[in-house]
């Protein structure tokens, strides 16, 4: 299990091991208060993703992979989940600006 | 594990995330089930009955558990009451803290580029300290 860097790599693949297996397929967000961190981790138990940030932009981000998570996991795999992942590009092409700016 | 309703779950869920604020941390765990067993789902398959699945959100701080299912139809108000519980709960996270320092450094760039802007503020400024 490696932490995955790339906020983009992590959400394609995650969707990519949900589609893969979905029933078999969890996502946990745990979040520690006192140490200001917040971990996602996407797993089918064979293959384990995780994501680590302790940034409050990046919870915006995660806002939108629940979007992404629930519509996948309530109309299932086949759920067309453009509308909820590009929802706001405008937002989206700002972090990724953002990110540009900052490296 | 208790299974709550979706809106007495995220009462839940918020006091945990009240709770665990000085020390300890809080899972949530979303997966997709139907919430049948192994055998009922067989049963199911043979009839050829359609599966409804839903989306079963757990939450743990440690001590206790608890678990709500969103179905398709509550799945768009539950997304965003979360989200709100999240946003409330999450500010421990830093904010900006690099593009701050950036914008500082492009500050301390911009009146070369911008020797009016520069002017118009150090006037300010200076008109302010007088008054």
């Amino acid at each position: 299990m490696v932490y995955v860097d790339s906020w983009d790599e992590f959400v394609e693949r995650s969707v990519q091991l949900f589609r893969a297996d979905p029933s078999a397929t969890r996502y946990v967000m745990k979040y520690r208060h006192c140490e200001g961190k917040l971990v996602l981790k996407v797993t089918d138990d064979r293959e384990c993703l995780k994501f680590k940030t302790d940034q409050a932009q990046d919870a915006k981000k995660m806002e939108k992979l629940n979007n992404i998570v629930f519509a996948l996991m309530t109309r299932g795999p086949d759920a067309d989940i453009s509308e909820v992942s590009g929802k706001e590009p405008a937002e989206q092409q700002q972090s990724k600006k953002g990110r540009g700016r900052r490296q | 594990m208790v299974l709550l309703q979706p809106d007495r779950f995220l009462s839940e869920l918020t006091s945990m995330y009240e709770r665990s604020t000085e020390k300890g941390s809080v899972w949530v765990t979303m997966k997709r089930s139907s919430l049948k067993g192994k055998a009922q789902l067989q049963k199911m398959e043979k009839k050829g009955k359609e599966v409804e699945y839903r989306c079963l959100v757990r939450a743990s701080d440690g001590k206790k558990s608890i678990s709500t299912s969103v179905s398709l139809k509550e799945y768009a108000k539950f997304q965003a009451s979360y989200a709100t519980v999240l946003k409330a709960h999450m500010h421990a996270l830093k904010k900006r803290e690099r593009k701050d320092r950036k914008k500082a450094a492009d500050a301390e760039k911009a009146p070369e580029t911008v020797p009016k802007k520069q002017k118009k503020s150090s006037s300010k400024k200076s008109s302010g300290s007088k008054s």
